[in-house]
């Protein structure tokens, strides 16, 4: 499929990872196929798994993931706050700051994103921006997030509430992110 | 030390409406909260330099969410209606309140329609100004608030003391033994981790169970109906989604125009307030979801409550002044980098909800003019106003504060004699301020009358009399009237041995130089002079900063305008204007935009300098180099510096020629990593904040203290009056002004 071909897309990818690690998010990057992103969702992440359906991704790009053991097919807020690990796609990632964005009001992407103690945010290298305040520019993605329920979410949460700086409070303690390219 | 059994709580000096609350709310927030609210205040603003100097156009974004703001607050009737048609259109509810309590009746009111049981809350400032709680309590609802520092209050039934940190008083050491005696709890709850999950696991279940979740909302706009939340935890993520019923509470300044608006907002407020690119989570919502039942179990409809609340800010719109707080983000960045902040919080420097700088006019807007007294913690010393993302002019807001305050004080408790003096000023105004305000009129007697009003001055009876009267405190040495002003000492020099012109400039004999410490102005007319500068003095005139401090603002528009007068004379003849004192150069480059027509200000903004910076300006313009007139070798004290710029120097970009200079001409500089020593011109001398000003202050004295316990002793210099006072008061040294180390570097050369 399509590649990072253009330098400064490269940049910009370069960028965002840099940018959420120093989110302390754990990023990599994975080729772009249902059967690779299977595997490296495998690789990462045990026991039960909630999966959102696909936003802007074709469809079947997610159907290996659905193979994974662990599968939690239920959608009650008890059944995803009991699961270990939430997959979403991120329709758009911010090189700036290391976010991804999610469409938390699709197939339950808000819940499957906040309430597993990991969230695996699945992103396609292409929709990369450069800043934050692009999401809000009608040209960006031909104005779709303009349209959506979002979130961007820059790393997993945390507080320094408690005194020191703790991760993982409401939402994941961990956030992966899978680039495919 | 006072008695711990006097010291107050939280809530009994929420209110400081009258001073002895205010007093009580210091001495309580220096013996408890300091510490906690040091270290979290300056992380956070440390934080914000590094992490608005990533933004490579910072500037524009400021200015672009500047003139948004401006405008939407301009077009507020209208964009309310806008917003009103978009949040019903979608499907939601739409309530303006005007009154805080109108707010709150009407989301009890929602509540106990749907049979509401248990309500979960994120952080939001608006809520506890509307006394949300105590409402919803009382209709037997309970309320679990789930951002843990708003947690951290509700089980110590305390109000905030930052508006994005609440809870920042509180250690963790303070946090772990709250919640031991609140849980009776063997868990353990001794690291932030621990406190943490505890806290998680109780939420967590809150939040399974909750069937209304209320939140607040940083931005709103007007074409689409949306909200923007931005949080760092989730748990106003879980609050505005996982319930059936999502209310939004707001202020109704918080509205723009169009979601496309949002854009620079986006950008800012993160980095301003807790120095990230965005915060963990930052949602932009249309509510309710409509598309799917997102969050929700169930496949009923949503159902979204959108509460504006007026509750006096459509009165601060129409007003000259405090229309500006509208313009606020609340990113609290003007509380962490104020240095009174630091040391006390907003449990001392804020009232019932609002804290710090911006507090004050929010507290007045919304609560009373009375309720803004804790503006008083406001020195003036401009280190918010790079700092705030929508460019208010916070020290401006809180001398207008102080101007009112003054009047209903004087009205309401000042005696025949305080009477008497504000007719005898033309200022409506209690003593002290007068006194303070004033100072170019004692200024001038007092070095008149001088040796004679020193030794007056420091009998222990003119101290007692004057700190009853005046309110001077006693432990503070009093800088002496010079019995020789700088303006009678310069008529004595030689005038410029012009033999190769290298400039032409003015000196202007700020009141603070000419009457207080003239040595440091003959310092800087004897090294210009030697470098070729063609060097005369101005008349001396109040400049208008002595007044505008106390609020005396009718007071330091006519100063400003007699000096603005007086230095166009020179300028026009071609002299830049040289000013020594630099809380005086500030009002002639920043606040003199308030009191002279724009021409003029940018006029005399334009050729006004710091001595040093001008000095260093045309050493580089003629590529001189600055060692060949100034070798710091030759300074008889060594070259090991400790550098200390005065607050307002920095904002207006003239500390760092000094700097440069200094090490230019080899001098091995350490400097100040502080925002402001605390003295902050008069502010430090006053009874009632002397223990805040040392508080303050103790920060310099350690960092000079740090530094010189890696090697040897450093001469401090230090380029503004108060600070030189301060830093002699806190280490018992002498301190130098940068003019007078040059000056002794060319004794040396001379003889």
């Amino acid at each position: 499929m399509s590649s990072i071909s253009s330098p400064v897309r490269q940049d910009l990818l370069l960028q965002f990872e840099a940018a959420a690690r120093s989110a302390a998010a754990s990023i990599e990057r994975v080729p772009y196929s249902a059967e690779s992103l299977a595997a490296a969702v495998k690789r990462i992440a045990t026991g039960r798994i909630a999966i959102a359906e696909t936003l802007d991704l074709p469809p079947d790009l997610f159907a290996d993931l659905r193979k994974l053991p662990g599968l939690v097919r239920g959608r009650s807020k008890e059944e995803l706050a009991a699961c270990d690990v939430g997959v979403t796609e991120a329709f758009a990632g911010v090189a700036r700051t290391g976010s991804v964005c999610v469409a938390v009001d699709h197939d339950y992407s808000g819940a499957i994103s906040l309430l597993a103690r990991m969230h695996v945010a699945v992103l396609s290298a292409e929709t990369i921006t450069e800043r934050p305040g692009d999401l809000f520019n009608p040209r960006y993605l031909h104005g779709k997030p303009l349209q959506r329920n979002f979130v961007f979410i820059t790393g997993p949460s945390a507080t320094a509430d408690m005194g020191p700086l703790v991760r993982g409070v409401h939402g994941p303690h961990q956030l992966h992110i899978i680039i495919l390219e | 030390m006072s008695n711990p059994a006097t010291v107050a709580s939280p809530r009994t000096v929420a209110n400081k409406s009258e001073k002895p609350a205010l007093l009580g709310a210091i001495r309580m927030a220096l013996e408890i909260e300091s510490p906690a609210v040091r270290h979290n205040t300056q992380a956070f603003n440390s934080g914000r330099y590094l992490a608005t100097a990533a933004i490579p156009d910072y500037d524009r974004l400021k200015d672009q969410a500047r003139a948004t703001k401006e405008a939407a607050i301009a077009r507020l009737p209208e964009l309310l209606a806008t917003l009103e048609a978009s949040v019903k259109g979608n499907g939601g509810n739409f309530f303006l309140a005007k009154t805080g309590e109108e707010a709150a009746r009407y989301i009890t009111k929602v509540c106990t329609d749907h049979q509401a049981r248990l309500v979960v809350k994120g952080k939001s400032m608006t809520s506890e100004e509307v006394h949300l709680n105590l409402h919803l309590e009382a209709a037997g609802i309970e309320v679990a608030e789930t951002d843990l520092a708003e947690f951290i209050l509700q089980i110590a039934d305390e109000q905030p003391s930052h508006l994005i940190g609440p809870a920042i008083h509180y250690s963790r050491e303070r946090i772990t033994a709250l919640f031991k005696k609140r849980f009776q709890t063997d868990l353990p709850l001794d690291t932030g981790e621990e406190l943490t999950r505890f806290a998680r696991e109780m939420l967590r279940q809150k939040f399974l169970n909750a069937d209304a979740g209320i939140s607040g909302a940083n931005f709103i706009t007007a074409d689409t109906g949306s909200i923007v939340l931005v949080e760092s935890e989730g748990n106003i993520r879980l609050t505005s989604q996982l319930p059936p019923l999502h209310i939004a509470i707001a202020g109704v300044e918080k509205v723009l125009p169009k979601r496309e608006d949002l854009a620079p907002f986006i950008e800012l407020i993160a980095p301003s307030a807790t120095g990230q690119g965005l915060a963990s989570y930052t949602s932009v919502l249309t509510p309710p979801m409509q598309a799917a039942p997102a969050l929700s179990d169930s496949p009923v409809q949503r159902e979204f409550h959108l509460v504006l609340v007026d509750n006096g800010r459509l009165q601060m719109r129409e007003d000259p002044v405090l229309h500006e707080a509208l313009y606020c983000i609340r990113c609290g960045a003007c509380l962490n980098s104020c240095a009174n902040f630091q040391t006390v919080g907003g449990h001392a420097f804020g009232g019932e909800t609002y804290s710090g700088g911006i507090g004050g006019s929010w507290e007045a807007g919304t609560r009373g003019l009375l309720n803004a007294r804790f503006s008083e913690l406001c020195t003036g010393c401009s280190r918010c106003v790079m700092q705030c993302p929508v460019r208010i002019d916070i020290p401006w807001l809180n001398s207008n504060l102080r101007e009112r305050i003054n009047e209903c004080d004087l009205e309401k408790s000042g005696s025949i004699l305080e009477k008497a003096a504000a007719a005898q000023f033309h200022a409506k105004a209690p003593l002290p301020k007068i006194f303070f305000g004033r100072y170019d009129l004692f200024g001038k007697w007092g070095s008149r009358l001088a040796p004679l009003s020193n030794w007056i001055n420091n009998l222990p009876i003119t101290r007692a009399l004057m700190e009853r009267l005046v309110g001077v405190d006693r432990r503070r040495q009093l800088p002496p009237f010079a019995s020789t002003t700088l303006s009678s000492a310069a008529r004595r020099l030689s005038p410029s041995k012009a033999s190769s012109c290298r400039g032409k400039a003015a000196l202007f004999p700020d009141i603070f130089t000419n009457y207080g410490s003239p040595e440091r102005g003959l310092a800087a007319i004897e090294v210009l002079r030697s470098v070729g500068i063609d060097l005369v003095l101005t008349e001396v005139s109040a400049d208008g900063r002595a007044s505008l401090s106390q609020g005396l603002i009718k007071t330091a528009q006519q100063q400003a305008q007699r000096t603005s007068e007086l230095l166009l004379k020179y300028i026009r003849e071609g002299r830049e204007i040289i000013v020594v004192e630099p809380s005086a150069l500030a009002m002639l480059r920043l606040d003199y935009r308030r009191f002279l027509p724009h021409d003029v200000f940018e006029e005399i903004r334009a050729h006004s300098f710091e001595a040093v910076e001008y000095l260093w300006r045309i050493l580089q313009e003629r590529q001189l180099n600055a060692a060949d007139f100034f070798s710091a070798f030759r300074h008889p004290l060594g070259t090991r510096l400790f550098y200390h710029s005065h607050c307002q120097q920095k904002t207006i970009g003239a500390a760092a020629p000094t700097e440069e200079m200094l090490r230019a001409v080899g001098f091995d500089v350490a400097t100040s990593g502080v925002e402001c020593c605390g003295m902050a011109g008069s502010f430090g001398y006053k009874k009632d904040f002397y223990d805040l000003s040392m508080g303050v202050g103790e920060d310099l004295f350690n960092q000079v203290r740090a530094t010189e316990a890696e090697g040897e002793r450093r001469t401090l210099v230090a380029t503004g009056t108060s600070c030189q006072e301060q830093l002699h008061a806190g280490l018992q040294r002498k301190v130098f002004h940068p003019m007078e180390l040059l000056a002794a570097i060319r004794a040396t050369a001379e003889i």
